[in-house]
């Protein structure tokens, strides 16, 4: 059994300067160690979990987001560079990224910018998915954008590491319905441009595939209306 | 709702999507006047729309003239008839949808086509008293994450696969212990854990694989502990994805709707959740949990006071009407 450590726990490194975002299940902290300014992320443990399953998820949610992030950095995706890891503390030191979460943004952007960043994050994820990573949380929270306007894509816990066109689709998907959800006025405008910007990174081919894919989930008993269009 | 005695509307809602054959009276004050509700058993097995729809033939007039006695109001005194338009069984919903149809032009009153899914989370906010929830919908073979966000429920997260209650029902039925609550109540004598699939993608959940892994432990280990292992783990993955959706949604409050809402462990588990992020967890009680028709009533009161409602030839019914295909134009009014 874990003992149940304070969030903060005595093994930490650095000094913690600011806690940036406290998220479903992670606290991001802004840290400085040695003059040298990260952050660290730590997967907190859920009292309302199983022991056994807490222990189990964030353990391996830690391990697999330092192994996601070390490939998608040789792939050349811009994502925050890890520098330490603790397992056990299920906690990663990573590069500071000055920015902010593209969902805090996005509606207040000019459309010309809106159509910008959606063509380059279709690049990014159309790199990503060719390189054989699905991300797994693709959300406009979990999209960074920096001053200069650069974007990075953050938060890999639930991402995979697979070739199978049905992850990859449901990353597609989950990124439509949260703009579908949360900046609907945008997403037509947006999804057009995204779709754009992955094909000239992954082909058209392969993008092709990857809509049908996408249709398929939709279809699965869910977006029914979209099923009884299609008989 | 304040409203004066004189602005006071009165609806009628009829609820005829699966089993359930409901009336219902609710007043703009907020008042269920009337709910009166007769559910189709079948002799064995499952549900069959035709014969479920037959039943509901047979029972209309009665429940409709036990709602108005139990309100005690005339049906000159109404000023709309609501019915469930979808989703639902055809058969079923074409009955409700009928008997709503001639009232409304026998008495010349507006007539109103609630979503059924829009009228669970809508009587769960008006009987609760919480005011701008995160969702989460576990009725019938569904099991969804939505809030209320510019104009409609969006659906944050769902279910990629079969519904939470559906796994473990079947995994009850095949184990011949039973559906629900017959896992939970094995799973409290259970001891240690065995680790299933747990997948989670963002928002959404997958309970197949879960439910085949479980199924081939069957009988190699014990089974309370199985119990305990899927119920963990089914819950985990439905209190996490809410827990995501509360903060995307950025929301303080929590409603849980349907039947998985009466699990206990459930309950302690989200309730847990909440409290590290300063959360309200509400749940609707088991009068209004299941299907009936008040909340189609009180829904079709909402839908009344902003406008929505149908001319006779747009009522067709819609057996597949995504909850997120509904406007909910009353929570712009602030209602």
């Amino acid at each position: 059994m874990e003992d149940a450590r304070p969030i903060e726990g005595g093994m930490m490194i650095g000094e913690k300067l600011e806690v940036i975002r406290i998220g479903a299940e992670a606290i991001i902290s802004r840290l400085e160690w040695n003059g040298f300014k990260m952050v660290s992320k730590h997967r907190v443990p859920k009292p309302y979990r199983f022991p056994e399953l807490d222990r189990w998820i964030r353990d391996r949610r830690t391990l697999h987001e330092a192994r996601v992030i070390t490939s998608l950095r040789r792939l050349g995706i811009p994502c925050p560079a890890i520098l330490l890891m603790d397992r056990s503390e299920a906690t990663l030191y990573l590069q500071l990224i000055e920015g902010v979460e593209l969902k805090k943004v996005l509606d207040s952007l000019p459309a010309e910018e809106v159509e910008r960043l959606a063509n380059e994050l279709g690049r990014m994820v159309g790199r990503m998915h060719r390189g054989g990573v699905a991300h797994g949380d693709l959300t406009t929270s979990n999209i960074m954008l920096d001053r200069m306007g650069n974007l990075y894509l953050i938060d890999f816990g639930l991402s995979a590491i697979t070739d199978d066109l049905e992850e990859l689709a449901v990353d597609i998907h989950l990124l439509d319905r949260s703009l579908e959800s949360v900046h609907h006025r945008l997403r037509a405008a947006f999804m057009r441009s995204f779709l754009k910007g992955y094909a000239t990174a992954a082909g058209m081919d392969f993008l092709q595939a990857l809509i049908e894919k996408v249709k398929e989930i939709r279809s699965r008993g869910r977006y029914v209306e979209e099923r009884r269009k299609r008989h | 709702m304040a409203a004066s005695k004189l602005d006071e509307k009165l609806v009628l809602g009829i609820e005829s999507t699966a089993h359930t054959f409901g009336v219902g009276i609710a007043s703009s004050s907020g008042k269920i006047l009337a709910n009166v509700n007769y559910v189709y058993r079948p002799r064995e097995g499952g549900i069959h729309p035709r014969e479920a729809a037959q039943h509901h033939s047979r029972i209309a007039a009665k429940a409709l003239r036990e709602a108005l006695e139990q309100a005690g109001v005339k049906p000159i005194d109404l000023d709309g008839i609501a019915f469930s338009i979808g989703p639902g069984m055809g058969p079923c919903l074409r009955v409700g949808a009928t008997v709503a149809r001639a009232i409304a032009l026998r008495l010349g009153k507006p007539l109103i086509g609630v979503n059924h899914s829009v009228a669970h989370i809508e009587i769960g906010r008006l009987i609760t008293g919480c005011k701008d929830p995160v969702v989460l919908y576990v009725a019938g073979g569904n099991t969804m994450i939505t809030s209320y966000i510019d104009g409609r429920y969006r659906i944050l997260g769902e279910t990629l696969d079969i519904a939470a209650g559906n796994c473990l029902d079947v995994f009850g039925i095949k184990a011949g212990i039973g559906p629900m609550p017959a896992p939970e109540e094995y799973a409290r004598r259970g001891e240690r854990f065995h680790s299933l699939p747990y997948r989670v993608k963002g928002m959404d959940v997958s309970f197949s694989g879960l439910l085949t892994a479980a199924l081939k432990l069957l009988g190699e280990v014990r089974l309370e502990d199985l119990c305990l292992s899927i119920t963990e783990t089914v819950y985990s993955m439905l209190t996490e994805t809410l827990e995501r959706a509360l903060a995307y949604a950025e929301k303080e409050e929590i409603l849980l709707v349907g039947g998985l809402a009466r699990s206990r462990r459930l309950m302690e588990m989200i309730e847990e959740m909440a409290k590290l992020h300063d959360a309200k967890v509400y749940a609707v009680p088991p009068e209004y949990a299941g299907d009936n028709g008040a909340m189609i009533a009180w829904t079709g009161v909402l839908q009344l006071i902003a406008g929505q409602t149908l001319r006779i030839e747009d009522s067709r019914v819609r057996p597949r009407f995504r909850l997120d295909e509904a406007e909910a134009r009353w929570r712009m009014l602030g209602l």
